[in-house]
């Protein structure tokens, strides 16, 4: 038999980061996978990440999984791909399906990190052809090179459903609605702001009924619903579209737990059936453990740092830290996982929705929640947006406590603070100069961060914001400025288009709109 | 509402011989109560591979499995308002050596002598009822009127029969001891408090000698290991029950399609002891190698799952049906030794006559009585 | 595992408008039939699966046992994680039996 100090199965971003720390530690590790290519979902992440500078914030996700990647590579970590665990048997004892063949294996120690999948939501012709997870239309569009469909209704306005949204609209798809069955949008404000912006309706309090055709979908029929989730009659709308994406939230993929004997249970907070785990993540079955989404729906920022702490934990088990050395890594990690666990939506405010005022007092805009976007009158509580300046500024519109801070990095005159606790608002520094250089706009995952300049003479304003789609505009295009809710709200010209390397894809496009407009405009459309 | 405490009959043990018997019971208008440990059907019931078979039974069971056949599992999803999938597709049992013949024929000799219509038959014979099979068949013993059915649709159906007509099912109760009553098995202690009735049906799988020994009653039944495989959904290509003398496999097409073949390591009797129904990493492997070298044409088939069970297995292969004659009140039916589920609708019939005509008279089981085991002389 | 007296259901089985409504896309499942063998007395996970292959197919119930543990819940006015869950099964991905039978470990070299 085989046999290997740990085996960690899966090699997502917590498998890999698992697999990194144990062999830094001196472990003797092996990764199975039973996908061709590493980096479980990392790869079909295109959009900048959140968090702060240890988390890997505003880098795309799949240049996070090209560098975890590196990082194993460098250091000689044994990744076997097309390789399916089986099972897990009696004393530590896996099989894995490889080449045809089907091979077994013993660890002292067994990490399972073998992620999630997607949930489903049963209505009328949810098993027609043309229904299909957010994850897998994100495969399809970001893997494979293929559009999911052309018209797309999306179920579920968590962040995954927003952010799918935005990479749909990028893929050239046209996005008919976002809808939701909560009340509120499910996801950051940012998220839900940047595709409103484009003129995708979100509705919130709604639900599909039914998906339309028998071969493939070809329309749906959406409902308003009660307060208890029930569709209120009369409320019916069909949709035309040909595809439906469904993106109601993530379940633990933990059968190999289950199979392992592990003690279970439904936690509704951690996303479904799951191994109950210590704070190491070891499950009842002494030397198993659990780490990433299989232990718990979270973002693959915190599955990164409990893959790197949970094998830091075997690696003192088995005698390759000592007690101190564990000690202050895990304390290293429990902070960078307590920062990315703060804020309106950490793990363990999940199904709050009391919020009325942000950390620093302001109050919660309900448009936002309702609609995915913010009135200017909401808006101008924030000081951050509210505030007069000559010249350039930055014109900020972040306004929940989500834990991120490239922003305040992004400035080299020190123009934006956030501060330590990473979840609280962004502040301008009114003193500080501004150059108008466009790096906060770029560096803002959430894309909340416009230049605005008030007057730029005969009666014009510009307004610079971050535009991450094809065809790129020209200076001297000439079209129409759209509001938060991605109407038209009057004509436009671009004046400028910034590109760089350290801008990563996210251009700074200046358009120019009459001063009247200048709170409104945040959004291009050409003619 | 009052919680039921008492009954006119508590069974222990909600596997198939204890709802089969609580239907039985019910039927004949008895009150029961039916105490069980886990789920409906937990052990042995839900976890064998569907066979209705009377061929290579041992002849001193095989009254109950004739019985069943021939008047209790043609009707029986009718009865009980469920599809058993009971096919009486005949049962051919493999043979690849000589030696494998010489098993089947004594098998086949001791069947015959008790009335069963069973026969030896070619490999080319064989090939002929199931075309599916290697060219190394030589021989196969033949019984027509075997078959097989769905275990768990059989269990949950008599388990919502009985329900259907009264009885009441105590799930997730432990039973730690019956006690006796001015000479008589009365009380049963359980981590839930005591029940109390006038009589008790002893049917809790391998968990009853344990129960059993708390009123000095003792039977050689000792739990044994084995798994199962289950293939995805093929179409139809069989509807016979296969065994084989090497006894590498045993199994069905399921009505569903897909194949559901039971089978070991060879290793089983030492598995390292669990409770948690686990499979052993060696055991499917084993058995695809066996179903490969009957069924070449399976080796695409994907298996979907595997799983494991425990069942009763008494030291001459053959259960315990009896009424406890120094204990009046209770009634033993287990040690059924991993071949109960084809003569369970037949066994609840003796079961239920034990109990309230304290005889069988349907269906002699005078050879399963609980005192038969002797040392040697 | 929680103590639970189970009897027969007194009131007639009521159907509703989406019963017909796949739950267990590969065993093709309805909600209706989910929700009358709760009524007939299958009140774990592992009961409806064994009664009507819920969780039974290709999937192993990967994609409905969440929403199959939400009926049941929801028939016996629960909570879903009172329901249990069915049990993790190797192979977790379906194998040809063929592979299978390729043991490297436990198959002696000649």
């Amino acid at each position: 038999m085989k046999r290997h100090e740990l085996i960690i199965i899966g090699a997502g971003p917590a498998g890999l980061s698992a697999a990194i720390e144990a062999k830094k530690a001196g472990m003797d590790v092996i990764v199975f996978d039973e996908n061709q290519r590493p980096g479980g979902q990392l790869f079909k992440q295109i959009h900048k990440f959140f968090g702060s500078k240890e988390h890997h914030a505003k880098v795309r996700g799949f240049r996070i999984g090209q560098e975890l990647l590196k990082e194993a590579e460098d250091l000689g970590v044994k990744v076997e791909l097309n390789s399916t665990v089986m099972g897990i048997y009696e004393n530590k004892e896996v099989t894995v399906k490889q080449f045809g063949v089907v091979d077994h294996y013993k660890g002292d120690a067994i990490i399972i990190a073998t992620g999630a999948a997607e949930n489903m939501i049963p209505f009328k012709g949810w098993n027609v052809p043309g229904v299909i997870g957010a994850g897998a239309a994100q495969t399809m569009m970001n893997i494979q090179g293929v559009q999911p469909g052309s018209k797309i209704l999306m179920v579920g306005s968590g962040n995954v459903g927003l952010v799918v949204s935005l990479q749909l609209l990028q893929a050239g798809c046209e996005v008919a609605a976002i809808i939701d069955a909560a009340p509120r949008v499910g996801g950051y404000g940012v998220h839900a702001a940047k595709v409103a912006r484009t003129g995708v309706p979100l509705y919130m309090s709604h639900t599909v009924i039914e998906a339309k055709g028998t071969d493939r979908v070809t329309g749906a029929v959406i409902a308003e619903v009660d307060d208890h989730f029930q569709p209120i009659p009369g409320t019916e709308k069909e949709l035309d579209v040909d595809t439906i994406c469904i993106a109601v939230g993530l379940s633990p993929m933990s059968q190999l737990a289950s199979n392992a004997t592990c003690e279970m249970a439904l936690i509704p907070q951690k996303g479904g059936n799951v191994a109950i785990c210590d704070e190491h993540g070891e499950t009842s079955v002494k030397g198993i453990f659990c780490a990433g989404d299989v232990a718990g729906i979270e973002e693959a920022s915190s599955a990164m740092i409990q893959g790197r702490s949970v094998a830091d934990y075997v690696a003192k088990t088995l005698g390759y830290l000592t007690d101190d050395e564990f000690e202050e890594k895990y304390e290293f990690h429990q902070n960078a996982l307590g920062q990315l666990r703060q804020g309106m939506f950490a793990p363990k405010n999940k199904g709050r929705n009391d919020w009325t005022v942000t950390d620093e007092g302001f109050p919660i805009s309900k448009s936002l929640l309702r609609n995915g976007y913010m009135t200017v009158e909401e808006l101008e509580n924030f000081p951050a947006f509210n505030y007069k300046k000559e010249g350039i500024h930055p014109v900020i519109e972040c306004t929940q406590n989500i834990p991120c801070n490239p922003c305040q990095d992004a400035c080299k005159f020190g123009c934006i603070k956030v501060g330590a606790n990473i979840t609280l608002l962004p502040q301008i520094d009114v003193e500080k100069k501004c150059t108008g250089c466009g790096m906060c706009v770029a560096s803002c995952s959430g894309q909340a961060i416009f230049l605005v300049d008030d007057d730029i003479g005969d009666g014009y304003a510009s307004v610079a914001f971050p535009y991450e789609f094809l065809p790129v505009p020209n200076v001297g295009d000439k079209g129409t400025a759209l509001n938060r809710k991605g109407e038209p709200v009057c004509p436009a010209e671009i004046i400028k288009v910034q590109k760089a390397s350290v801008m990563d894809k996210t251009m700074v496009v200046t358009m120019k709109v009459k001063q009247a407009f200048v709170k409104d405009a945040r959004f291009y459309k050409a003619d | 509402m009052i919680e039921k405490r008492t009954a006119d009959v508590i069974i222990i043990g909600g596997g198939i011989m204890g709802c089969a018997t609580a239907y039985r019971l019910a039927k004949r208008g008895v009150d029961v109560l039916v105490l069980e440990k886990k789920e409906i059907g937990n052990g042995g019931s839900c976890r064998n591979a569907g066979g209705v078979r009377q061929s290579a039974r041992d002849p001193k069971e095989l009254p109950l499995a004739m019985y069943a056949v021939k008047n209790i599992w043609p009707t029986l999803g009718e009865e009980l308002g469920v599809n058993v999938e009971y096919h009486q597709g005949g049962n051919l049992r493999l043979g690849l050596t000589e030696s494998d013949i010489k098993v089947l024929e004594n098998h086949t000799a001791k069947s015959t002598k008790l009335g069963l219509d069973v026969k030896m038959i070619s490999g080319d014979e064989a090939r002929e009822i199931c075309p599916y099979m290697s060219k190394d068949v030589i021989a196969a013993s033949w019984c027509a009127t075997d078959g097989h059915a769905n275990p768990l649709t059989t269990t949950l159906g008599f388990y919502k029969k009985a329900l259907e007509l009264g009885v009441t099912f105590i799930t997730g109760v432990h039973v730690n001891e019956i006690v006796k009553v001015k000479g008589r098995a009365r009380k049963v202690i359980t981590d839930d408090g005591v029940y109390e009735a006038d009589n008790i049906l002893l049917c809790a799988g391998y968990e009853s000698r344990r129960i059993a020994n708390t009123v000095g009653i003792d039977a050689p039944v000792e739990r044994q290991f084995n798994e199962v495989l289950v293939t995805e959904a093929q179409p139809k290509m069989f509807d016979v029950m296969i065994g084989v003398a090497g006894g590498e496999f045993y199994g069905h097409q399921s009505e569903h399609g897909s194949f559901v073949l039971g089978g070991n390591s060879g290793l089983q009797a030492f598995t390292s002891n669990n409770d948690n129904f686990v499979t052993n990493s060696l055991t499917a492997p084993s058995i695809s190698r066996g179903i490969i070298k009957y069924f070449p044409v399976l080796k695409n088939c994907k298996v979907v799952r595997t799983w494991s069970g425990w069942y009763d297995q008494c030291i001459d292969v053959l259960p315990v049906i009896d009424n406890v004659k120094e204990v009046p009140g209770l009634t033993l039916g287990f040690g059924f030794s991993g071949h109960g589920f084809g003569i369970s609708p037949a066994v609840s019939i003796a079961l239920s006559e034990l109990i309230l005509d304290g005889e069988s008279k349907t269906i002699d089981i005078s050879q399963l009585k609980y005192d038969r085991f002797k040392p040697k002389k | 595992m929680a103590k639970v007296i189970r009897t027969a259901n007194k009131e007639p089985f009521v159907e509703k408008p989406d019963d017909d409504m796949i739950i267990c896309r590969c065993e093709e499942i309805t909600k209706g039939e989910i929700r009358k063998a709760v009524y007939e007395g299958m009140r774990t996970m592992n009961e409806v699966k064994r009664f009507l292959r819920s969780g039974m197919g290709l999937c192993q119930g990967q994609t409905c046992q969440k929403l199959v543990q939400g009926i049941i819940a929801s028939e016996l006015k629960t909570k879903p994680s009172e329901v249990g869950m069915i049990t993790g099964r190797a192979p977790v991905r379906p194998v040809d039996i063929n592979t299978f039978s390729n043991n490297i470990t436990d198959v002696k070299e000649d």
